[in-house]
């Protein structure tokens, strides 16, 4: 990436020397500072620094962003949401100001955002909705007007530099929203500019026939795996609940810059339902309404204590239940809000010092428990790296399990450096990175009949398949298997979806049901079907592993993955031969034998027949000749 | 690698390529310690270390077979001189299976791990008589073939060590296939290599052993009396023909290693240092880098030594040989080896905080063995102020960074003046002054009751009175300046609630000082006996609970400017 490029040259220059690779580990936790920094500054434009402070801390925190930014996830995702927040912050300052110098840095921000990610269609569509929603509320003003088109001319006119963007900004729907508005604006100022020449009819026609431009566009959606209420609650916590409040402060105290984030949220949890993906777009708009939400609250309960006033109760008598207080929340921020307005009124009912101090320590709790779960979260989903497998002995003591990058340096030490390694798509960008080996197929393929015909060469029987690997010139295979550690998540358990990938291309060869038993089950043990027992994929995983016995209790060639006893023991190689297996068996690198170059007789049958001297006679001569 | 002594001490020797009979030999002619008279003897040792010398044959094995070598060798060595009675014995590494061995020469014995030739009686000089040895061998075969050693100076305290290396097994191949069930049976390990020890100095610290895709989480350190022992694993067990590489660093504190005197250093370190036992490595290259600033002058000896090909420079290895040392200096950086090795240009390193980068000094060395592992020395000049250097850097770019900002936050940089913002800003300058003009009365005012506490002790009316003139002058000036300010405050007009503020400050102040003056009038007329004792009490506690309020008021009205 050029970022990472950028602060490695940077370095560099300072005589800092440090590895490429390290900075790509730490740049998404560099990236998630910054996008706490963005956070506190757009939180801070939205409401107060104290808000502001909250939202930086929510951010730092809260699972849905730690997913991506923990050292070594070297995404786009990290720093999109940086520029992302960025952006926004430099949208809202610029509506705020109304200045060229604001709008054309967000421009600039918007560059990088679409250099960095392709959810830079949510800035180009949400902005636009933004300043679309305000000409409907009537907010039109010049600073809207000047923040807007600079925006936009400069922004298409940057994103259009990108390679990957091009000419798309003129044609694609999803950028039509933000012509549209740029047209509608341009038509609004120029009403404004006329509207004494012209009647309120007429004034009327022009800006619905504005309105059909805009409504043709809406951002579209691919359709992919909806969010669960549990993602909801597992990377947000406490948030999700929190966040309508703020959600409420906005609109109760509306003016353009909240119109902003309340389209974000709205827009962005229409978005997190639709698809798993688009949480994190989420994210920091959930920090910022929470941290607004909180914010008040806490500056209302802790003024109160300040002023040493003591206000009577007027809350409900049902405040005290702890289990809905996110509900009390809610109402009691309204009475809140009337009591702020008027606070001179020292006959106003206030709160008591006992309701008061049930609230904080409501608030503290939650958000001590919202702390202990996020740390929980970075600490067992998010930051165990899945190359290394750590476990626990008997005694305590950590057992690692480095298989992964064993067979990896195998193959980078000891193989042909154009070797070509022939694995499940899972692992190839591992092989490339690690082993620097060429693969055939990795996790950005999508040539879908690439990946069918490896499914296939795993899925069929060790002849058939060998006809595929010399076709695609393949020097070694490597499968992952589970079976003597436990593993779950190895070749075998993936099996069917080989299966069924190559099924999809090559109907006429593979079919799914083959591969199970008569009763509908997938079974590796002497039950399963014999197709399966005698796939490639089978046999690669489990060869020569019918000798070895794991455990006293339990015979010879137990798979421990599937708790079952192999079916097929004797398992012999014809094409292929074993090349590596690490230490616990996790990966195992069979070589593809090269092809003999006759076929073998045996010994006793070799005999040389007359006739052959004939022949080879007649060659030679030929060979004369030619000369 | 050849060794010559006698009776304990090393001796002097030349050498030159001979060709006899069609076979071509390596003379060497030793000049002995003293003469030698005629009838004496004198008893002389020669020791060789010879490298991949054994061939393995065959060349390739299965996983399962055993690894068989050939050494191949003359019967008797091949001397100048006629030699009256010559016994060749090849002690084996264990009394391990011998497949064959020559017997064309009688006599010869196998027993145990010995094979013995001779002795043979009167032997011409320069004969030759081929013998081969066929036996197994499953010591490690392994071989560096290419080690990078890179030294780094630091005179904060720590010399770093690191060694690059790439590790072979030269055995016999591995053929065909590696199964991992055969060697957990214990059946298929041959003469593959599961791990090795390296020593490293006592004082080796901070140990890591990685490769290039991260740790290697199969390294086990043990600290000894004398040395650091590393049980170095590699990621998977070397059979014949694989390779790996990794990476082993370590620091050693600078005080163990360098030598100073003056400006003059000196660093005394291992050219190569142990990687395992009976190693061999076939390329070293060394990089000492010296601190930044190591003075560099005109180099002297350089050009004489460097190239090793050139035959007058080739230097071969003498532990006496002190003539044969090489020396080599260049711009004030002097190198004395034990052995002769290439130079290499020098270069130039850059790490943190440097500006023109270190000087270093490369050498290379090929074929070398464990005998080779001695003390290299390295004089360099260096001004120990140049010390400072990297330290005065951060200190220079932080000052630089904060007038960055004191000069961005004073001056202004608005292209349009912003009047409302400016008279904000004029109206705080204002109420700090204000505030410190009360604050100044408050003081005057501790001042007074000092005096008026003093007057009560003494009932010295006139020194009261003297201490009230300058106390009510000094009062005036002060409220002077209060009332001007107030007036600037209000040709502000930017912020009126602090000109408010403080009006109600002068008026307050005002009162307070009267209930002063009243304190101290009252005093005085007790002093003067004016006043009956009980009547001034009354009036007294009155005016000070008064005053107390006043001050009260007054005190959270300037915390509020």
């Amino acid at each position: 990436m050029v970022t990472s490029g950028t602060i490695h040259y940077l370095l560099t220059l300072l005589n800092i020397p440090i590895h490429i690779r390290d900075i790509c580990v730490f740049l998404a936790p560099f990236f998630s500072g910054l996008t706490a920094l963005a956070t506190y500054f757009l939180t801070k434009e939205l409401s107060s620094d104290a808000a502001g402070l909250f939202a930086a801390c929510f951010m730092a925190l809260v699972p849905g962003y730690t997913s991506r930014s923990v050292a070594g996830s070297y995404d786009n995702e990290g720093i999109a949401i940086f520029a992302l927040m960025f952006t926004y912050f430099l949208w809202v300052k610029a509506v705020k100001t109304g200045t060229i110098l604001w709008a054309t840095l967000t421009a600039l921000a918007y560059f990088y955002m679409v250099s960095a990610w392709g959810g830079y269609v949510f800035i180009i569509n949400l902005i636009p909705l933004h300043v679309f929603v305000l000409l409907l509320m009537g907010r039109f003003s010049h600073r809207i007007y000047i923040a807007y088109s600079t925006f936009y001319v400069l922004g298409t006119l940057l994103s259009m530099q990108i390679p990957f963007v091009g000419f798309q900004p003129l044609r694609t729907s999803e950028h039509m929203a933000s012509a549209g508005v740029f047209l509608l604006l341009q038509a609004c100022a120029f009403l404004k500019y006329i509207q004494g020449y012209l009647s309120k009819s007429e004034m009327k026609l022009v800006f619905f026939l504005g309105l059909v431009v805009v409504g043709g566009a809406g951002p579209q959606c691919q359709e992919h795996q909806p969010t669960t209420w549990f993602s909801f609650f597992f990377d947000l916590h406490a948030l999700v609940i929190t966040f309508p409040v703020g959600l409420w402060y906005c609109i109760k105290n509306i003016n353009d810059e909240r119109v902003f984030i309340v389209l974000y949220a709205i827009s962005a949890v229409y978005f997190a339902g639709v698809m798993v993906r688009l949480m994190l777009p989420l994210t920091p708009v959930v920090c910022v309404l929470s941290a607004i939400a909180f914010s008040n609250i806490f500056q209302f309960y802790l003024q109160e204590d300040e002023n040493g006033t003591k206000p009577a109760v007027s809350t409900d008598s049902d405040s005290d239940d702890s289990p809905a207080s996110n509900k009390n929340l809610y109402d009691k921020a309204g009475k809140v809000r009337k009591i702020k307005v008027s606070p001179t009124n020292r006959e106003d009912p206030g709160l008591g010092s006992n309701i008061r101090s049930i609230v904080m320590v409501l608030l503290v709790m939650i958000l001590m428990m919202f702390t202990v779960h996020c740390t929980w979260v970075t600490s067992n989903a998010y930051s165990s790296p899945s190359i290394v497998l750590a476990s626990y002995a008997n005694d305590g003591s950590r057992v690692i399990l480095d298989d992964f990058r064993e067979a990896y340096y195998w193959l980078s030490q000891n193989t042909a450096p154009d070797a070509r390694v022939m694995s499940w798509w899972d692992y190839g960008y591992q092989i490339q990175g690690m082993a620097n080996r060429t693969t055939l197929v990795d996790n950005n393929t999508w040539n879908n009949s690439h990946i069918a015909l490896v499914g296939k060469a795993m899925a069929s029987n060790e002849s058939a398949a060998y006809t595929i690997m010399r076709a695609l010139d393949v020097d070694y295979v490597l499968v992952i298997f589970g079976g003597v550690i436990g593993y779950s998540g190895d070749d075998i358990n993936k099996f069917l979806w080989m299966v069924r990938i190559a099924e999809g291309e090559h109907p006429k060869d593979i079919r799914e049901s083959d591969y199970f038993t008569d009763r509908g089950e997938f079974r590796v043990d002497d039950q399963g079907s014999p197709t399966l027992l005698n796939s490639l994929m089978y046999k690669l995983s489990y060869y020569r592993f019918g000798e070895l016995q794991t455990d006293y209790r339990v015979p010879a060639g137990f798979d421990r993955t599937r708790n079952m006893e192999i079916g097929n023991k004797h398992i012999k190689l014809e094409h292929l031969e074993e090349a590596y297996t690490t230490e616990h068996w996790l990966v195992r690198i069979f070589r593809v034998k090269s092809p003999g170059n006759r076929p073998r007789i045996p010994y006793a049958n070799r005999s040389i027949r007359s006739r052959k001297v004939f022949i080879t006679k007649k060659v030679s001569t030929h060979f004369y000749l030619g000369r | 690698m050849i060794i010559m002594e006698a009776d304990g001490t090393a001796l002097k020797w030349a050498e030159s390529s001979v060709n006899k009979d069609q076979r071509s030999y390596q003379r060497y002619d030793i000049t002995l310690n003293g003469p030698l008279s005629a009838g004496s003897s004198r008893h002389m040792v020669v020791h060789t270390v010879l490298t991949k010398y054994l061939r393995p044959y065959p060349s390739h094995v299965s996983q399962t077979q055993k690894q068989l070598v050939v050494y191949e060798d003359s019967h008797v060595v091949p001397t100048v001189h006629p030699c009256r009675q010559q016994q060749t014995s090849v002690v084996l590494p264990s009394p391990s299976s011998v497949e064959s061995y020559s017997r064309n020469l009688k006599p010869a014995a196998h027993s145990d791990d010995t094979i013995t030739y001779g002795p043979y009686e009167n032997i011409a000089p320069y004969s030759y008589d081929k013998m081969l040895v066929h036996y197994e061998n499953n010591r490690p075969f392994l071989a560096v073939t290419r080690m990078e050693r890179d030294v780094e100076v630091s005179h904060w305290g720590v010399i770093s060590v690191e060694e690059k290396i790439n590790m072979e097994h030269v055995g016999a191949s591995l053929n065909g296939p590696f199964s991992r069930y055969d060697y957990q049976q214990q059946r298929g390990e041959g003469a593959s290599v599961r791990s090795w020890r390296t020593v490293l100095p006592a004082s080796a610290a901070d140990v890591y052993y990685r490769d290039d895709i991260g740790n290697i989480s199969t390294s086990h350190l043990r600290t000894h009396v004398d040395s650091v022992e590393v049980e170095l694993r590699p990621r998977f067990p070397l059979f014949g023909g694989w390779k790996t590489f990794y990476t082993l660093g370590y620091t050693v504190p600078t005080y163990e290693y360098l030598y100073t005197s003056g400006e003059n250093y000196i660093l005394r370190m291992r050219f190569v240092d142990h990687v395992f036992d009976d190693s061999i490595i076939d390329d070293a290259y060394v990089r000492i880098i010296l601190p930044e600033g190591s003075r560099l002058q005109e180099f002297m000896l350089l050009k004489l030594f460097y190239d090793e090909q050139r035959p007058l420079l080739k230097v071969r290895f003498s532990t006496s040989n002190a003539s044969q040392n090489v020396f080599w200096s260049c711009r004030d950086i002097l190198v004395k080896l034990p052995y002769g090795a290439t130079r290499l240009p020098d270069q130039v390193h850059y790490t943190y905080l440097d500006t023109m980068g270190r000087p270093v000094v490369a050498l290379h060395k090929s074929n070398l063995v464990e005998q080779h592992i001695a003390e290299m020395e390295v004089h360099y000049k260096f001004d120990s102020i140049l010390l400072l250097q990297e330290p005065l850097l951060v200190v220079a770019a932080l000052y630089l960074l904060f007038l960055a900002v004191v000069v961005y936050v004073r001056l202004d940089f608005t292209i349009s003046p912003d009047p409302q913002r400016e008279g904000k800003l004029r109206a705080a300058g204002l109420s700090a002054q204000c505030r410190d003009t009360q604050d100044r009365r408050t003081e005057l005012y501790t001042r007074w009751e000092a005096a008026i506490a003093k007057l009560r002790a003494t009932k010295d009316a006139g020194a009261f009175q003297t201490s009230l003139r300058n106390l009510g002058a000094e009062h005036r000036t002060l409220t002077q300046n209060m009332t001007d300010l107030a007036a600037k405050l209000k040709a502000e007009s930017a912020a009126p609630e602090i000109l408010d503020k403080v009006q109600e400050i002068q008026k307050l102040d005002k009162q307070l000082k009267e209930q002063l003056q009243l304190q101290g009038s009252q005093l005085e007329k007790l002093v003067a006996s004016k006043l009956s004792k009980q009547q001034y009490l009354e009036q007294d506690t009155v005016v000070a609970k008064r005053k107390e309020e006043l001050a009260a008021r007054l005190s959270s009205l300037t915390f509020q400017l």
